[in-house]
């Protein structure tokens, strides 16, 4: 179990890392490799998410980045020269609908990174996520294959960290592009974060209608069921911030805390009213395909009466797609039974 | 002849012995439906075996619909594992030899690759007939590479056969998961053997090819005795010593095919066993298959409960239990133990 469990996860994890979509920067391509002209001379600095102040004389223009990041900095204008992705850029949820020429693609499998191909980019930064509980950057975690970890060899690391909110999150790449020259004040960015407040505004309204409310987040599998460990979750924290009653499971793994693992023999451990169902492999089919296949995944009562709904699990980068998600979750909010798992 | 009344002796007392087994089985079986990751009461356990159906309480189903079929399942697969064991190591006259260094777990994992990179096909209970045809397909290659050559399937020519195709399948299987990280996940079920999420549907798939598999086994006993004297020893005693080898592997592949398919490969159990039973019984293979076949599912289910109740909510899957444990195990019974020679 040990052996593969993190890999698992991180696979799914970082497949998602990409979060950011084609709604936040729809327009916001055309800037191209401008961010070059357009970047001050420095000397520039950057706080990562690590805590460590990363610093460099000229400030960065030639950048690789990892999936959901550098959507994130694209919508800001600023175009990196190389992307890796966890899976195919044509699928990768943040980039199939971005502009990718001119951008050499590094890798489109987790934990697979091209890096003679990078070193030839002869980049200046590398931008990725900083996952706290793995203290590593996306794409440099445990489990990735060794020589990808070279990467980081090639010029300094910065991430903003995956920590408490993923409103600190939008914020951080939001900083980091203004560092690196981006104009941040675009008319779509600022309607963005209209629509996010907007959001936030209706999903605790409706929160605080149903106040019995209890939610978990879960991802079944083959031979056991996660639970969300919302401390590691940051839009699951931003839930909770929100009204909303997200369980906190009692003994997360000590190895991987993004998770309780649960037998299915204790799949009924928590009673949850809604479930938040890993959105990584949520399919409108999902809840009746595991109800089926587990003899005990309907005694999660929430199961059984289908309340259950996509959860946008550790991918979250921006305030419009925060937005979009949020509103989903909101009408499954207005929709629940708060009754059910009592 | 002092040597066959020593036999006659030892036999007198493997009988009673054997009965003796049978009831520790009925033992561990009943351990293994009263205790798992879930602590639900002795009376309840019972009330749940008496009525025979589920009445809808998460206890009963656990009781009736997780824990009777993985039992079940675990006597099956232990015994067809030890019987295997048993005979593989008699049929080639090798201490070492098992499921695993004949190909069968490396031919399942390949076919089960197949099935998802290039079939499409997904579900645990469909991969289930690939790592079968798979276990099969490996052991009729090493057979019949083994047979080339006018001598036939000698003992030595299967060993480097077994060797040689497992190193080739397990190379294939590993560029082709390199390239395919879904792949790597799907396959993932049957890294480590595990007895978790295997239910009715999988127990009665594989339940027909062990029973038939294992009464066909327990008529070799006389056939190994005649091999164990040396190929020209058991000729001269007018044995078939290429059909009987025919035979055996493939009885072999039906038995150790089905029990990797169900459960992934499961280590130590089709080794050690057969040695304790060796030990238990001397170097008469009619003891020493019913005693496998008795003594294997008992390893089994005792390392399958002990993993099942050490780190509750969760549970370890046995075979990471068995190489926990088998280890140390096989060390001292090569340290203490006078093992018989094969």
């Amino acid at each position: 179990m040990r052996a593969w469990r993190p890999a698992l996860v991180l696979t799914a994890l970082s497949v998602v890392l990409a979060g950011c979509g084609s709604a936040d920067t729809s327009g916001t391509t055309t800037a191209a490799s401008g961010a070059a002209s357009a970047a001050p001379a420095g000397p520039w600095s950057f706080t990562d998410g690590s805590g460590k102040v990363v610093k460099a004389d000229k400030t960065p223009t030639r950048i690789i980045a990892h999936a959901g990041e550098a959507a994130a900095l694209m919508s800001f204008g600023i175009k990196p020269v190389g992307i890796y992705a966890d899976e195919s850029v044509k699928t990768d949820a943040n980039l199939k609908d971005l502009d990718l020429t001119g951008i050499e693609i590094l890798g489109q499998e987790w934990g697979k990174i091209d890096v003679e191909k990078a070193a030839a980019l002869r980049p200046d930064l590398i931008v990725g996520d900083w996952w706290p509980a793995e203290k590593a950057h996306s794409g440099l975690e445990e489990g990735v294959d060794e020589k990808s970890k070279k990467l980081a060899e090639l010029a300094p690391v910065v991430g903003v960290s995956q920590g408490k909110s993923i409103v600190d999150l939008a914020k951080g790449y939001e900083d980091l592009a203004k560092s690196l020259g981006a104009a941040v004040d675009s008319p779509e960015i600022a309607a963005n974060k209209k629509r996010f407040e907007a959001a936030v505004a209706t999903f605790k309204e409706a929160v605080a209608a149903k106040s019995g409310l209890t939610v978990a987040a879960m991802s079944p599998a083959d031979d056991k069921v996660y639970v969300a460990n919302p401390e590691y979750a940051p839009e699951l924290l931003d839930f909770q911030r929100w009204g909303m009653k997200v369980i906190n499971p009692d003994t997360p793994d000590p190895g991987f805390p993004y998770w309780e693992n649960l037998s299915w023999e204790n799949a009924d451990k928590y009673q949850p009213d809604l479930i938040l169902f890993d959105g990584r492999s949520f399919k409108p089919t999902s809840n009746a395909d595991w109800g089926k296949k587990q003899p005990t995944w309907f005694k999660i009562k929430a199961a059984k009466a289908g309340a259950v709904v996509s959860w946008p699990a550790y991918w979250l980068h921006t305030y419009g797609h925060f937005a979009t998600e949020l509103d989903k979750l909101t009408a499954a909010v207005k929709a629940a039974d708060p009754n059910i798992g009592d | 002849m002092s040597s066959s009344n020593n036999l006659a002796r030892r036999a007198s007392a493997l009988g009673p012995g054997l009965a003796v087994l049978c009831v520790l089985l009925a033992l561990v079986a009943f351990l293994s439906v009263t205790l798992g990751s879930r602590s639900i009461g002795l009376p309840e356990v019972l009330r749940a075996l008496g009525n025979l159906d589920t009445d809808g309480s998460i206890n009963s189903t656990v009781t009736l619909e997780l824990r009777v079929p993985r039992t079940l399942l675990g006597i099956l697969v232990g015994a067809a594992l030890g019987v295997a064991g048993a005979i593989l190591q008699g049929v080639t006259r090798n201490p070492l030899a098992d499921a695993g260094i004949m190909g069968i777990n490396s031919g399942a994992a390949v076919f089960v690759v197949f099935a998802v990179t290039v079939l499409g096909v997904r579900g645990a209970g469909v991969y289930v007939w690939f790592a079968f045809a798979g276990a099969i397909a490996a052991l009729v290659l090493v057979y019949a590479i083994a047979s080339l050559g006018r001598e036939g399937a000698t003992p030595i020519k299967l060993a480097l056969a077994g060797v040689a195709v497992t190193a080739g399948l397990a190379s294939v299987t590993t560029g082709i998961v390199m390239t395919n990280v879904e792949t790597l996940n799907e396959l993932r079920f049957w890294q480590v053997g595990s007895l978790a999420g295997r239910y009715a549907p999988v127990l009665t798939g594989v339940a027909p090819f062990l029973i038939v598999g294992l009464i066909a086994s327990l008529g070799f006993g006389r056939a190994l005795n005649g091999l164990a004297l040396g190929e020209d020893m058991a000729r001269g005693l007018g044995q078939q010593v290429t059909r009987t080898r025919a035979a055996a592997f493939g009885v072999v592949a039906v038995l150790a095919g089905a029990a990797t398919a169900a459960c992934g490969p499961i280590v130590f159990v089709g080794l050690v066993v057969p040695h304790v039973a060796r030990f238990i019984c001397g170097p008469d293979y009619r003891w020493i298959l019913p005693y496998s076949m008795f003594l294997s599912p008992i390893v089994l289910l005792l390392a399958d409960v002990l993993g099942r109740v050490v780190v509750v909510p969760d549970e370890l899957q046995v075979g990471v239990v068995l190489g926990v444990l088998g280890a140390p195990a096989f060390v001292g019974i090569v340290r203490y133990g006078r093992l018989s020679e094969v």
